[in-house]
């Protein structure tokens, strides 16, 4: 199917005389409306157009002549250009089917005995292309938006997997590694590491967890980061230690972490990962061939050095992680954009079921009984059938038909009508 | 039989200067001293609850809570962002109980100090509290200090506060091979403190060394790590003698601060008592 993919609108002008083609072609050139103009002269060469180009608006004679007629035309336009408007130009409006003309598009009318002048032409012409403008306007951002959507979409497993290739060592398990290692040269007994992120946009804004030796989580529930040791050797800038830890939680202004408790000597060391995240190392009960004994000054150095190469190593895996999470946050936020947009335009682009203009129910009025209670009746039953027929297509209109016939039947054996 | 001889007036006023007549006179307790310390706040209650089981009545603690985003400080509420502060904030009252002090939390809830907001607190505690004596337990490394414009404004803030007739007394976390630690790295303008190995808390030391002028006591009392011997708990330690002297004689420069500070480390080793 083509598409409106071109930047301005597509006037088609489908008429057998060859005087009203060129007339109406030059009025739509003086005009300067900003549109393509195409003629045809028959069915035949209209459709052949339409089947490689956009048509926003098709001005089609009523009465093509060879046994065509403009709804018949229309009818197939609208196969290749579903959403195309239509001006019909007749002589005979009141003789004209409505209802079939609403439903194929058909937006207004000019008469060619009455008041087809160039001013009438351009000003109806005028009208049709400033709804259909903005209407197409949606469509084609609509359609990009679908097509940026599919791309996205095909992207994000692509991303996805790169960012798993990508990921050095997932991050428990080097924290595990560097804690046994570090476990192993200071001869403590064990090691908890302790992350605390902080950010004030969030609720709650501190979040504190703490991984064991083997990486895995503590699921026990952490003090406040300001009330903690690891706060604490965050201040100190330095690997520091402590013996006694119970002791000086006596102080008042300190509480252990419940792996805290009960440690006879503690050596912790701090880590600057990033701005409000915080990383300590906590290592706990040296012992040594005599026994239980503190750390020394060579464990502290040592441990020093380690959390540099492990602040190093933590920094990479988040920032790696944070480009992750901001690409992945970029991605959903610009589905999410354009989902919304989408829907927004959906609403906002005319629908098919929307009412006629009322330039074709005026038309159609005058075509009609002038009794006006009649012809409201028969408006609303065409406003049904038309309704019917676009949410159920020509099977249902069929049935309508025949249940309406079945009715009148029933209805003149019953009077003894019997008027056709 | 002769007339005794008549006192010599000056004697008096001689014994005044010997050391210990200086840091240790009743009077020297900080009292109308403010000083402010720029560190991780002051968890309040565990200091007046403290202090009151000893005695003694500490002058209320006032202070705010520095931030990157707001020119003011956020109102001090009596906490502390880790426990560090209040640590330093122990090892001063224990030297000097009547000094007035300001707690500048440049830590806060993020847990991370920088640079332009510990200038900030500077300034603040300079300009607005008006404190005589700073202590910076804290030290910013050469490479957070990059580009050159910042350690600038650094240095800026420093020497407002030497102009000022304000006393910082920074710890000099001298023990990294390579870089130097700031404030402390600009020590003419101010006290820089490392820690030795002392058990008088009023005990120091001269020891003129790169980027470092004094040694105090390396050890606290009273919280995490505090016998842990650190920078972080000599700052305070000198800071505290400071506040001594200036309680003695408020208007004293930091070069007469300087001088007393020598002449009292002299005497003493002189004496065989540091």
């Amino acid at each position: 199917m083509p598409t409106d993919s071109a930047s301005v609108e597509t006037i088609l002008i489908v008429d057998d005389e060859e005087a009203v083609r060129r007339t109406f072609g030059e009025w739509l050139e003086s005009a300067d409306l900003g549109c393509d103009v195409v003629v045809a002269k028959d069915a035949e060469s209209a459709l052949k157009h339409a089947n490689h180009h956009t048509i926003d608006l098709a001005i089609l004679d009523w009465n093509l002549g060879a046994g065509n007629d403009g709804l018949h035309l229309l009818e197939d336009l609208t196969l290749f250009h579903p959403d195309v408007s239509a001006i019909m130009i007749t002589g005979f409006a009141h003789q004209a089917t409505p209802l079939q003309a609403m439903r194929m598009g058909v937006r207004d009318y000019l008469d060619k005995n009455q008041d087809l002048d160039r001013t009438t032409f351009l000003k109806v012409v005028g009208r049709q292309l400033e709804r259909i403008r903005p209407a197409r306007r949606a469509r084609r951002l609509h359609r990009e938006l679908m097509a940026f959507r599919s791309a996205v979409e095909k992207v994000l497993p692509l991303v996805q997997s790169a960012a798993a290739l990508h990921e050095p060592l997932p991050l428990p398990a080097a924290v595990g590694n560097l804690i046994r290692f570090l476990t192993r040269t200071t001869g403590a007994t064990d090691g908890v590491l302790l992350v605390r992120d902080y950010d004030a946009q969030r609720h709650p804004s501190e979040m504190c967890r703490a991984y064991d030796g083997t990486g895995r989580r503590l699921d026990a529930p952490l003090v406040p980061f300001a009330r903690s040791l690891a706060g604490s050797v965050v201040s100190m800038q330095k690997p520091s230690v402590m013996v006694d830890l119970d002791r000086v939680a006596d102080a008042g202004n300190l509480e252990l972490q419940p792996f805290e408790h009960g440690r006879a000597s503690l050596l912790a060391a701090p880590m600057n990962v990033a701005p409000g995240v915080q990383v300590v190392l906590e290592l706990f009960d040296k012992q040594s061939a005599g026994g239980s004994s503190t750390f020394r000054e060579e464990d502290r150095l040592l441990v020093a050095a380690a959390a540099d190469f492990a602040e190093d190593l933590l920094r990479q895996a988040l920032a790696e992680r944070q480009m992750h999470r901001v690409l992945f946050d970029a991605i959903e936020a610009a589905l999410g954009a354009s989902a919304s947009m989408a829907e927004s335009l959906e609403g906002a682009a005319p629908r098919p079921d929307e009412p006629p203009p009322a330039v074709v129910l005026q038309r159609l009025r005058q075509g009609l009984d002038e009794d006006a209670v009649k012809a409201e009746m028969t408006l609303r039953l065409a406003e049904s059938i038309r309704v019917l027929a676009l949410r159920h297509g020509s099977p249902a209109v069929q049935h309508c038909i025949g249940l309406v016939e079945n009715l009148r039947q029933l209805l003149d054996e019953m009077t003894g009508e019997t008027r056709s | 039989m002769s007339a005794p001889p008549p006192d010599n007036p000056f004697d008096d006023l001689f014994s005044l200067l010997r050391p210990d007549r200086l840091l240790r006179h009743p009077l020297a307790t900080g009292e109308g001293i403010s000083v402010c310390i720029l560190d991780s706040g002051i968890e309040r209650a565990a200091v007046e609850s403290k202090f009151q089981r000893l005695g003694q009545t500490i002058l209320p603690i006032e202070g705010g809570v520095f931030t990157a985003e707001r020119v003011e400080p956020l109102p001090y509420e009596g906490h502390q962002s880790t426990p560090h502060g209040t640590t330093v904030a122990d090892i001063l009252l224990t030297l000097a109980p009547r000094i007035r002090l300001y707690s500048a939390d440049v830590f806060g809830p993020r847990g991370t100090c920088q640079v332009e907001v510990l200038i900030r607190a500077l300034r603040w505690a300079t300009n607005v509290w008006q404190c005589k004596v700073i202590n910076l337990s804290l030290g910013v490394p050469e490479p957070r200090l990059q580009p050159m414009q910042r350690r600038h404004q650094l240095l800026r803030a420093v020497e407002e506060a030497y102009y000022k007739d304000v006393l910082l007394v920074a710890a000099a976390d001298n023990e990294h091979p390579l870089t130097r630690s700031y404030p402390a790295a600009f020590a003419p303008s101010l006290l820089s403190v490392d820690k030795g190995r002392f058990d008088d808390p009023l005990a120091f030391a001269y020891r003129l060394n790169e980027s470092v002028e004094f040694q105090a006591r390396g050890v606290g009392y009273m919280g995490p790590f505090a016998s842990e011997p650190a920078t972080s708990w000599a700052a305070p330690h000198l800071a505290g003698i400071v506040a001594r002297l200036l309680s003695l004689r408020p208007n004293m420069k930091l070069f007469e601060i300087k001088a007393m500070l020598y002449w009292i480390y002299q005497s003493l080793e002189r004496s065989g008592t540091p």
